[in-house]
């Protein structure tokens, strides 16, 4: 029989499974005595006495409690599925606050992802103190040898891991600039930590979306690739400026394809939108987002994601935090030192190299209306880092200049750049990460902080549009 | 009443959860191993362990009201029974041979979705008590708006 063990078991002990990984049942009643029973999608653990629920629709579980404040739910932990039961009392709601944004996010990303976004939504944190907690010590029968391998809990080496996030830190520190900051950082979380498959987007806050302008691990580098503001994982991060932990992500998708499915049946909405593939590692299971923020500030996103439904745990967020604040002090360091750079010489004497010595022709198109650039009849970039190749475009053709400097770039109103934290750095290491994949004859090449050269292996043609 | 349709889903394999309750209205709940659909739909027989629903036995002797939610996993199909418990016995060597066939299903539609078999073999299952319920109500538990709304015409309160 099971054993009642609450005052020897610790609810920070069940911290496992609050993960989500394996839905939790919860059973309460209504005060005429008619039991409800149904599975929940996520416990979260609150403090050493409460953990906090998730009410998303009105259904008889919220009526039941109404009524009568008492449930009984159960938890189990995801890698060796041993259950518990606990008995709680519901104590108030939270419709605001930590708590609360926390709860929220994980809703909206998976709304998101469904097409759901606004549609689906939490309603309240309700937070039940914890009257009981009992092992379920019988749920589990004892392995068999001849068919069950033993079950081996992951064990975390937080010292080899703290040896790593130093090795990281002292690598990050000796970066030239910020791409090779950031491909330091990403180098290093694969090879020191584990982490192989890793992105950073940095925000283009007029547009509301953010822009991948480092990856490790992907087939394609990604690149150039957008995220919304608000969708998915790493858009709801970015909208939120808080971390984010999804595992098992089949399991949140298929919560919220039900719900939506449900939502279509009882005709209780409008359209909805269509759902979003999921950016980066194919059949990722698990994925962990982490706001750059400077201050209140956001200066980008750090993604990482793993094929393993159970990669992540609380360990690699507290360290993956350490990680966030350095890129963060770096994109932010980068910013303001190359700002004082690359001044003083006079860039406009640079003799051109001589195009007729050079090969074939690369055609280029910039179309005003939207600083779209294509080479050769293929997409290339857009906006500001579209602007910016235009003027070198224009300069080299017509001046036969070469060198640039980040200063002329900052202070050229046309390219519309904010007149502080305007995310040059990272503009340019899009740009130049876009011309190496599409257009490798022509390259942005660092001279000095702050100081850059065009090179070409091809000549050049330009040509200006109004639209497409 | 259960038609046709649903008792074939009830009896596929899938996630059963059951809820009890005492005289102070506190609630107990689990997995229970296997369900039997009976008197052309009227009564469903629900298999509860020993080992894990101790507590719920002792509810239902006292206070028979029972709810058993059975969840499909792979894509939360819901659908929850209510109703009396009007006998409970303990299960014999013909309802074993339902409970390992539930069994083997349930490790097969878990598998799907990341469960390995190895733990659904081990999760405890006999010995267990037969608890024939009386169906009173049936409602669509499927998380989202109208959870919780009956399922044809409900002969009581949910």
């Amino acid at each position: 029989m099971a054993e009642r063990a609450f005052e020897g078991l610790r609810l920070e002990e069940l911290r496992n499974c609050f993960q989500g990984v394996i839905p939790s049942i919860i059973a309460t009643c209504s005060r005429d005595g008619i039991p409800n029973v149904t599975y929940l999608s996520q416990v979260y653990y609150v403090d050493p006495k409460h953990v906090a629920l998730s009410f998303q629709f009105f259904n008889k579980t919220n009526r039941n409690i109404a009524e009568n404040p008492y449930a009984t739910i159960t938890l189990q932990d995801p890698v060796t599925f041993a259950m518990w039961r606990l008995q709680l009392r519901y104590d108030h709601s939270e419709r605001e606050g930590e708590l609360f944004e926390s709860m929220s996010m994980r809703i909206q990303m998976i709304a998101s992802h469904t097409g759901m976004a606004g549609v689906f939504r939490l309603l309240s944190a309700d937070v039940y103190e914890v009257l009981d907690i009992e092992a379920v010590t019988d749920f589990l029968l004892p392995p068999d040898p001849a068919f069950d391998a033993p079950i081996v809990p992951a064990s975390p080496s937080p010292l080899t891991e703290l040896r790593g996030l130093h090795t990281l830190l002292e690598r990050v520190a000796g970066a030239r600039d910020l791409e090779d900051l950031l491909a330091r950082t990403l180098l290093a979380l694969d090879e020191l930590l584990g982490f192989s498959h890793a992105m950073v987007l940095v925000p283009d806050e007029a547009r509301r979306r953010l822009v991948t302008i480092a990856s490790r691990g992907y087939p394609d580098d990604g690149v150039g690739a957008e995220v919304e503001f608000g969708a998915g994982l790493i858009g709801t991060v970015a909208e939120r400026r808080r971390m984010l932990r999804v595992l098992h992500m089949d399991e949140e998708l298929r919560y919220g394809r039900a719900i939506r499915s449900r939502a279509e049946q009882c005709g209780a909405i409008g359209e909805l939108a269509p759902e979003i593939p999921l950016p980066g590692l194919a059949g990722a299971q698990s994925q962990l987002a982490l706001p750059l923020l400077e201050g209140e500030r956001l200066v980008g996103v750090l993604a990482v994601e793993s094929r393993d439904p159970l990669c992540f745990d609380d360990w690699d967020e507290a360290f993956l935090q350490i990680v966030a604040s350095e890129i963060a002090r770096g994109i932010e360091r980068m910013q303001e030192d190359d700002a004082g750079e690359g001044d003083g010489a006079d860039v406009r004497a640079t003799p051109p190299r001589a195009p007729d010595r050079l090969g074939h022709v690369r055609r280029f198109v910039f179309y005003r209306n939207d600083d779209c650039v294509f080479v050769d009849g293929e997409y290339l970039v857009r906006n500001v880092p579209g602007k910016i190749l235009h003027k070198l475009l224009v300069e080299y053709l017509h001046e036969g200049r070469t060198e640039f400097t980040n200063r002329e770039l900052r202070l050229d109103p046309s390219l519309g750049l904010p007149k502080i934290k305007d995310n040059l750095e990272s503009r340019l290491i899009l740009l130049r990460k876009r011309l190496a994949e599409r257009c490798p004859d022509v390259r942005l090449v660092p001279v000095r902080r702050g100081r850059f050269a065009l090179e070409l292996d091809c000549r050049i043609e330009l040509v200006e549009k109004d639209s497409a | 009443m259960i038609g046709p349709e649903l008792a074939t889903f009830l009896q596929s394999g899938i996630s059963i959860l059951f809820g009890t309750r005492d005289e102070l209205l506190r609630t107990d709940c689990g997995r229970a191993m296997g369900a039997r659909v009976e008197k052309g739909g009227a009564e469903l027989t629900v298999f509860l362990p020993n080992a894990t629903a101790g507590r719920s036995l002792e509810n239902l002797r006292q206070h028979p009201e029972l709810a058993v939610c059975f969840c499909r996993v792979i894509d939360h199909h819901s659908i929850q029974l209510k109703g009396q418990a009007v006998a409970i016995r303990t299960a014999t060597a013909k309802d074993r041979t339902a409970i390992d066939r539930y069994r083997a299903a349930l490790a097969e539609s878990w598998a799907f979705i990341g469960v390995p078999a190895a733990f659904t073999r081990r999760m405890s299952h006999w010995p267990c008590h037969a608890v024939r319920m009386r169906v009173e109500s049936i409602f669509i538990q499927t998380p989202g708006p109208g959870a919780g709304g009956p399922l044809g015409a409900p002969q009581r309160r949910g």
